[in-house]
């Protein structure tokens, strides 16, 4: 009888996902404690740009990242996880995760942020391409850490240059756009946390 | 004056609660009975559309067993051995052959599907023929490739938004370093195609180094044809296996057989515990009344009159239930059709239920029929009674 309603309430829940496609954590358990070494527990939220604010708040990240949200599946509607991550009572910090779109389909960019919005972490676990290992690569990752939402402001992502902390980040494969893409991941990324995460102002 | 009808009404709502309760014993029997009807017809008209969206009614694959080549084809998934492409020339010369469409099938290892890396399969399809078997099939972007060598992909709704592949992205076929630009993405059609990632059959033989092979061809035949007759001709060819689409119903049927048959006790099981209902509160009705037809009687009220009057009574009681039961069951549909493809081993991808005004006539008529059934022995004990005696009785003496 259980499974009866287990399934009954799949459908039910599944019904408004059939028209965007979220960003997971594959296997949270495991991936939330190797993100975040310091971490007991963590707790999961779905948010959503067209459940929480709409075309206004659209309009507002938009504003942020510099670009407009395009194509099949970066939509308003799209689902987003956001693991809160805690030591025993305390929070101390957020992963999060968006598709963004590369030259092989959608690549999955997940940051693991502290409580102020900085970035601890960064994990990429969907990336398609010949460059991937290259892009996987701890010395392309370490980066991004430290960087925060402001670090990328005078980042460009539709020119794709810019100026600052986020200008500075070197392309491990000079030629491979997948390096633009993955920018503009990161940015639409702390936009988004701008509003998801405790410091948010958007 | 008061008619039977009346007369039959009255005294249904006199003992309310046990009316009420009989009504609802009926209406589940009827919501169970219109549903697994429904299953019934839906499923058969699913699993028929899903056999005619293949847009082929044979398939020719290389020799190999039967069953597995006809789950491949429902799946999608790679066959097992190679046929030449020369076969599509012998297949042109029969006259009963209205269009061909060769298919090759391949599979690569890609290390970025999951954690530890995946199967990425591909349908080398022919630009020129396929589409027009597969008429069914539209465009969410984009659209068909038109050069057979061409290293162009069209993708399905469900393959497309999990890699979240769009018009213009390519696609890398790792094991052998080879882009496919992705020049269509299909919209979603419900069937196995939503899933698959199609290449042109040239270009794919090239990529994995099989030019000259494919794993099987789709035949469309003419209407007319004898399907035996033209199977017999195509094993004439040397190490080819014949998938018709009559087996590969055949082959799902017998595989969902028994769950049908238990499905239909259980519709069945319904129908006997409602007649016993029925059967029994106007039984207990007429026992209760027994001095109340005594009077009747003796007022001038016939034999035929007092068995009209009881048989109405259930005849009321079921076309209510009836209705109510039909309607429940088209309420239901959506969560039955779900319990359903829970339990089946394997179910088509359209409407499992489908509930028409013909079916729900056909439901309410058996329940109707049940209930006049159910009614002829309290009618005919009520009929017997005899006034004198049942004046004189005390109540419950028949």
């Amino acid at each position: 009888m259980k499974k009866i309603y287990l399934l009954l309430l799949a459908v039910i829940l599944l019904i408004p996902l059939y028209a965007a496609v979220g960003c997971d954590l594959n296997d949270p358990d495991r991936d939330v404690k190797r993100l975040f070494p310091g971490s007991t527990g963590y707790r999961t939220h779905y948010r959503s740009i067209s459940r929480e604010g709409g075309k206004a708040l659209l309009d507002k990240v938009e504003a942020r990242l510099g670009d407009k949200f395009s194509g099949l599946f970066e939509t308003a509607d799209v689902p987003y996880t956001l693991y809160e991550i805690y030591n025993g009572q305390n929070r101390i910090g957020y992963i999060h995760g968006v598709n963004q779109k590369g030259r092989y389909g959608g690549i999955q960019v997940f940051l693991v942020l502290d409580n102020q919005g900085t970035i601890t972490n960064m994990y990429m676990q969907k990336l398609s391409g010949r460059n991937s290992t290259a892009f996987r690569a701890e010395t392309f990752t370490k980066q991004f850490h430290g960087l925060t939402l402001a670090d990328f402001e005078s980042y460009d992502v539709v020119k794709r240059s810019g100026r600052g902390k986020a200008a500075a980040i070197k392309n491990p494969v000079s030629a491979d756009v997948d390096f633009h893409h993955i920018m503009r991941g990161v940015k639409k990324n702390l936009v988004l946390m701008e509003h998801f995460g405790s410091w948010g102002s958007l | 004056m008061p008619t039977i009808n009346r007369i039959a009404y009255k005294n249904l709502r006199r003992k309310r609660l046990r009316s009420i309760l009989t009504l609802f014993g009926i209406t589940l029997s009827t919501w169970v009975l219109v549903s697994l009807l429904g299953f019934n017809q839906g499923y058969e008209k699913s699993l028929n559309s899903d056999i005619d969206n293949l847009g082929f009614q044979v398939l020719l694959t290389a020799k190999g067993c039967p069953y597995e080549a006809a789950t491949l084809m429902m799946q999608g998934g790679a066959g097992l051995r190679y046929l030449p492409d020369s076969v599509l020339d012998d297949l042109s010369e029969h006259p009963e052959v209205i269009g061909l469409t060769p298919m090759l099938m391949q599979v690569a290892f890609d290390p970025h599907i999951g954690d530890t890396g995946g199967i990425a399969a591909y349908t080398g399809v022919d630009p020129r023929t396929f589409p027009g078997m597969k008429t069914y099939l539209e465009f969410a972007q984009g659209g068909w490739f038109e050069d057979p060598e061409a290293l162009e992909a069209v993708i399905g709704y469900e393959a497309a938004e999990l890699e979240q592949r769009e018009v213009g992205d390519y696609l890398l076929i790792p094991d052998h370093d080879v882009e496919l630009k992705v020049v269509g993405i299909l919209k979603r059609s419900g069937t196995q195609d939503d899933g698959t990632v199609f290449v042109p059959y040239k270009a794919l033989q090239k990529v994995f180094g099989v030019e000259g092979k494919l794993t099987s061809i789709g035949i469309r035949v003419d209407k007319d044809t004898n399907y035996s007759e033209f199977e017999e001709k195509l094993y004439e060819l040397p190490d080819v296996q014949v998938v018709s689409m009559a087996q590969v119903k055949s082959t799902i049927s017998n595989l969902v057989g028994t769950a049908r048959i238990m499905v239909m006790s259980i519709a069945l099981i319904a129908i006997l515990i409602a007649m016993i209902g029925v059967m029994n509160t106007i039984l207990m009705s007429v026992l209760e009344r027994y001095q109340e037809i005594g009077i009747m009687k003796s007022m001038g009220a016939s034999a035929m009159h007092i068995f009209r009057l009881i048989w109405t009574e259930s005849v009321i009681i079921c076309l209510l239930g009836g209705i109510l039961g039909a309607l429940l069951s088209i309420g239901l549909a959506a969560a039955t059709e779900a319990l359903i493809r829970y339990i089946l081993p394997y179910s088509p991808k359209g409407s499992l239920i489908y509930i028409d005004l013909p079916l729900i006539l056909r439901s309410i008529g058996i329940i109707v029929g049940i209930g006049l059934f159910s009614g002829i022995y309290p009618a005919y004990r009520a009929a017997r009674v005899k006034p004198i005696e049942a004046i004189r009785s005390s109540e419950g003496e028949i």
